[in-house]
């Protein structure tokens, strides 16, 4: 299993169960080492001290914070903790929320939880919160320190486990206020288009399944790695700059595009292969 | 002032061309510290040395290396590694359209908002009010700094008129549950402690409000180091901990409820 990157407990109302958190995603990127060009040697980042000119071991390393006079002050792993102690090893839920009214857009690092240590006590805890959170369906929020940062966090079953997600605080979403949009009544789609277009979206609709959307850009890389390792050349395509013009008869395009979406749905046509 | 775009391009779906900006969503609140040599308080350098030769290599003379077997490299250049970008298009083409509310909220990385061009505000009013109407997201695909993405990309809910577009993961990048180690408890949770788990969770419902929750540990550990730069660390309020005895469930969630009641 993977590693555990906190632990501390879930705190719910006065029941505590004991947790560690694991990532929910794995790294799938293709990975380059950083190589000296002349004898293909691999690069080591050494840490100096830029007074010294000499190198500095990793646990005589510290953080500082710069302060608006100028002046440093060095910030230890005990400060960082005496900050907020509980915070650090606990998350305390503050609240439930139904998960379809928080939007996306908050969402974050997804982790796993898993009970901590192998004591009975923690197993019934954690099944518990799972159960009822899973006959509730409902998703608690709480707050806990990781990584000398706060977070924002929501806690969900999922697939027979309790998922947390890291959230953006509000601050760090910003306003969509100042995006530039088409609100105004003359961009108002009259109801025959809005309806084309609904159309057309339900043309081309399918289900949501994730395992259908590969990445490919992992894949052409792994090829282009394979190919220059066998000697080959790499074609480098520069791809064009160029956008299509938008359509002065939306309706037509509209059209055109239902009657070619229903043509390739008839004929079985494949979707697009992947390049 | 108006937002920044770090992208233009253009929302294809069937012969439908929607002009778009892309907009940054979210913006990082987190301290910065620099790292610092723990002796003289100086700062940290660091620097690229090569294993063969230990001396320090200009950044001209580093190359991306991917190994194939131990200490075997495949070097490549980095417009080889562009390549693999796909052609730079400036095209989000939309493979399909799926219901919103079906993609597990786990796939979502990060996200953006799309903003409409100078040209082509109808194209984009449209398609934001028939994703609207339809209740989809548009799935499609996206070349950003070299990288092609997959994207999804919906009306933001609250705000009048604003596409949302997230990057996704793909499906082999999460860890699924069966990959935890998960110990099972030796009976399973009673009616009785579901039923009053139940209750404290309806006690603690409420509708979700973004600003109620505030970051306030950015602030305090601001307020900490401006505090031990004076030489006058404040001993901070100690909180109250809560019962450590996960044993007895029910007495603890009883407890619990009737705390929530008073």
């Amino acid at each position: 299993m993977a590693r555990s990157l906190w632990t501390g407990s879930l705190s719910f109302g006065l029941v505590n169960v004991p947790v560690q958190l694991v990532s929910a995603v794995r790294d799938m990127d293709l990975h380059f080492r950083q190589l000296h060009e002349e004898d293909k040697a691999p690069i080591e980042t050494q840490r100096w001290c830029s007074e010294e000119e000499k190198e500095v071991p990793f646990d005589a390393i510290t953080r500082s914070y710069e302060l608006d006079s100028g002046k440093t002050v060095l910030v230890t792993d005990e400060d960082l903790e005496a900050v907020e102690p509980r915070r650090t090893r606990t998350i305390d839920i503050e609240q439930f929320v139904d998960l379809g009214d928080v939007d996306p857009i908050y969402f974050d690092h997804p982790y796993w939880l898993v009970p901590a240590g192998d004591d009975e006590g923690a197993a019934r805890a954690y099944a518990l919160l799972l159960g009822v959170m899973e006959r509730t369906d409902q998703a608690a929020l709480g707050r806990f320190v990781m990584r000398a940062k706060e977070h924002l966090a929501i806690v969900r079953a999922r697939d027979g486990a309790l998922t947390l997600t890291t959230m953006r605080f509000h601050d760090e979403v910003r306003s969509a206020k100042q995006v530039p949009t088409a609100t105004g009544k003359s961009a108002k789609p009259s109801k025959e288009e809005l309806d084309t277009a609904v159309s057309l979206i339900e043309a081309l609709a399918a289900d949501w399944d994730p395992e259908r959307h590969e990445d490919r850009y992992r894949k052409r890389l792994q090829k282009v790695v394979n190919k220059k390792r066998k000697g080959q050349t790499i074609e480098v395509d520069e791809g064009s700059d160029d956008q299509p013009a938008p359509v002065s008869d939306l309706m037509a395009a509209l059209e055109e595009s239902i009657a070619a979406a229903k043509k390739s749905k008839k004929s079985g046509g494949k979707k697009k292969a992947a390049a | 002032m108006a937002l920044r775009s770090i992208w233009n391009g253009t929302i294809a779906f069937g012969g439908v061309f929607v002009p778009v900006k892309v907009h940054s969503a979210t913006e990082d609140k987190t301290v910065h510290f620099h790292e610092v040599h723990v002796d003289d308080g100086a700062r940290i350098e660091h620097k690229r040395i090569c294993s063969k030769e230990g001396k320090e290599v200009p950044y001209e003379e580093v190359v991306g290396g991917y190994e194939t077997s131990n200490g075997r490299y495949v070097v490549l250049e980095k417009d080889e590694i562009k390549a693999a970008a796909g052609p730079g298009s400036r095209l989000i083409d939309v493979d399909e359209f799926v219901q919103a509310g079906d993609i597990d909220p786990v796939m979502f990385d990060k996200t953006y908002y799309l903003g409409t061009q100078d040209d082509g505000k109808d194209a984009y009013r449209l398609l934001h009010d028939a994703l609207e109407k339809s209740g989809r997201a548009g799935i499609g695909r996206w070349v950003f700094h070299n990288r092609e993405y997959l994207v999804a990309f919906r009306p933001l809910e609250g705000e009048d008129g604003v596409l949302a577009m997230h990057t996704m993961r793909f499906h082999d990048e999460l860890v699924a549950a069966d990959d935890l180690d998960l110990p099972s408890p030796s009976r399973k949770p009673k009616k009785a402690e579901l039923d009053m788990a139940g209750k404290l969770v309806e006690s603690l419902a409420d509708k979700f409000d973004p600003e109620a929750f505030e970051d306030t540990y950015r602030e305090r550990l601001l307020e900490y180091i401006e505090a031990k730069g004076k030489g006058k660390v404040q001993s901070l309020p100690k909180r109250s901990e809560a019962s450590e005895d996960p044993d007895d469930l029910m007495a603890a969630l009883e407890a619990s409820v009737s705390g929530k009641k008073s």
